[in-house]
């Protein structure tokens, strides 16, 4: 563990020196902002509607949790399949290229400990991200009137898009793992993430136990029940899973890298 | 210290080394000499635990570099042939990164770091990025995390590629100031290097052992020869089979 954290250290210390962290944290706050303005003014041109239209029932069904805080996380999955290949695409891809696996393989440290180590700084700027998400909510708070947002429902839907994270992040490294060039890194992982989301909107078309195995795959289909507050075992063991199974192939091509 | 028996490493086809058999004591410094493409490097891979051989044993310190690779790597620096280091870093965090990746214990480890530092004569630049120092800086950056943690086995590949000549003398003024507290094997294809630097030397050809011992010996073995000579003797009667490869002349 204490080797983990020696390359978990030195893999942050290079996402803050180079532009890689910053870029993340800049596409992330961007688009969030983005969402956040439209989802707030559909809000705003909704409620001048109903009291318009004198419907105080309608109007007391809008509120600042379903209508923004809440679509705005599900939106940020989306986000994450174009961040996540960015923040993965260097970890070991790089090292092979640089000759610097060459260093890591020689020191007293177990390739397990590289793959933890790895996946852990990735977790530390993906915890940052989720962070920057976590603000939205926070300011629709403070200013929304209304009672603000309901922080548990909130709170399940970011940590539903951290666990989507988690996975994501797994995935990218193990694709990481098997070229030495970061840009065919980023794509790859980037067309597996995608599809892990595409693949709920071909579920609609299928029929009987196509239908039920195509939602279960769908990474979207798992985020929305977190994003609705509900947490679900089977939405964890997902998420989960997707980062032990990322996890578990990364070790064995790394280990693989030896005997080539 | 280390102990190579019939060590062979072939790459599907391609036979690397082939049947390898030497013994380092301790405290020896062993110059490793051979055309390139010899098979130094990958002999050096399999010593630090960065790559398995096809056949045959390797002991490091009396632990098996297969069966036990942890302990054995904890006793060994090792500087490969292109050094390893990251060059967004500055040397100083990649010097304190290596130093914790080797274990040193967080207290000593300032003092190591700037000990290392010393020895390489990096000390001046601790504070740059390693991409903005010229190629014989990073060489020496990557001889300096090689010492980091006072390991007692030290395997340089080509240590002196890229420096000047100065920097050369230095280097080897420093490798033979480990002799004794370190065990050296120290590959190279320039023989003055183990002139100056080595107690005894091992030379092999396509793969095979074609000398193994001190360099009085070698030269007493081959009377009225420089020890160029002997070196394009014992390597060139194997290169004629080696079609493509293209003859080292020595420095």
């Amino acid at each position: 563990m204490r080797n983990a954290i020696a390359i978990a250290k030195k893999e942050l210390y290079l996402y803050f020196t180079t532009p890689i962290a910053y870029v993340v944290f800049f596409a992330t706050s961007f688009i969030g902002a983005f969402f956040f303005l439209s989802f707030t003014s559909e809000f705003q041109r909704r409620s001048l509607q109903f009291m318009q239209f004198q419907a105080p029932e309608m109007l007391e069904r809008m509120n600042l949790t379903d209508m923004i805080a809440t679509p705005l996380v599900l939106n940020m999955g989306v986000i994450l399949i174009f961040v996540v290949p960015f923040l993965t695409m260097r970890l070991l891809a790089e090292e092979r290229r640089q000759k610097t696996m060459e260093l890591l393989m020689t020191a007293p440290v177990r390739s397990g400990e590289i793959v933890l180590g790895k996946y852990l700084a990735a977790l530390g700027v993906l915890l940052v991200v989720i962070g920057i998400v976590a603000v939205f909510p926070a300011l629709l708070d403070t200013y929304g009137s209304g009672g603000g947002v309901e922080w548990q429902t909130v709170a399940a839907a970011l940590a539903g898009l951290f666990l989507c994270g988690a996975g994501f992040v797994a995935v990218g490294l193990f694709v990481s793992a098997l070229t030495e060039s970061q840009v065919v890194a980023a794509l790859i992982t980037f067309l597996v993430l995608l599809l892990t989301w595409i693949v709920g909107w071909k579920a609609a078309d299928a029929d009987g136990v196509w239908h039920d195995v195509m939602t279960h795959l769908s990474s979207v289909q798992h985020l929305l029940s977190f994003s609705r507050g509900i947490v679900e075992l089977q939405d964890l063991v997902y998420f989960v899973s997707l980062a032990v199974i990322g996890l578990f192939l990364t070790h064995r091509a790394v280990e693989a890298r030896r005997w080539a | 210290m280390i102990e190579v028996s019939q060590l062979t490493k072939r790459y599907r086809d391609l036979v690397a080394i082939e049947d390898l058999s030497f013994q380092v004591e301790k405290g020896e410094i062993l110059g490793f000499l051979g055309p390139n493409g010899a098979g130094k490097s990958t002999t050096m891979r399999i010593l630090t635990g960065f790559q398995p051989a096809t056949s045959g044993t390797a002991k490091v310190a009396g632990f098996d570099v297969f069966e036990q690779p942890l302990e054995v790597k904890k006793r060994v620096g090792y500087l490969p042939e292109i050094p390893p280091v990251y060059p967004d870093m500055t040397v100083a965090a990649y010097l304190r990164f290596v130093a914790e990746l080797k274990g040193v214990p967080r207290r000593a480890r300032r003092d190591e770091v700037d000990r290392v530092a010393e020895a390489a004569k990096v000390a001046h630049v601790m504070d740059r990025l390693i991409a903005n120092v010229s190629k014989g800086y990073k060489q020496r950056v990557g001889i300096a995390q090689a010492l980091l943690g006072k390991p007692d086995v030290l395997i340089l590949d080509e240590p002196t590629v890229g420096l000047d000549p100065s920097q050369i003398l230095e280097v080897r003024d420093l490798v033979r100031s480990l002799a004794g507290e370190h065990t050296v094997i120290l590959s190279t294809h320039i023989l003055q290097e183990v002139i100056a630097t080595c107690d005894k030397v091992l030379i092999i050809a396509r793969g095979k052992r074609v000398a193994h011992e001190r360099l009085a010996d070698l030269q007493a073995r081959h009377p009225g020869k420089s020890l160029d000579e002997i070196f394009l003797d014992l390597t060139s009667d194997l290169r004629t089979a080696a079609p493509g490869t293209v003859p080292v002349r020595a420095a």
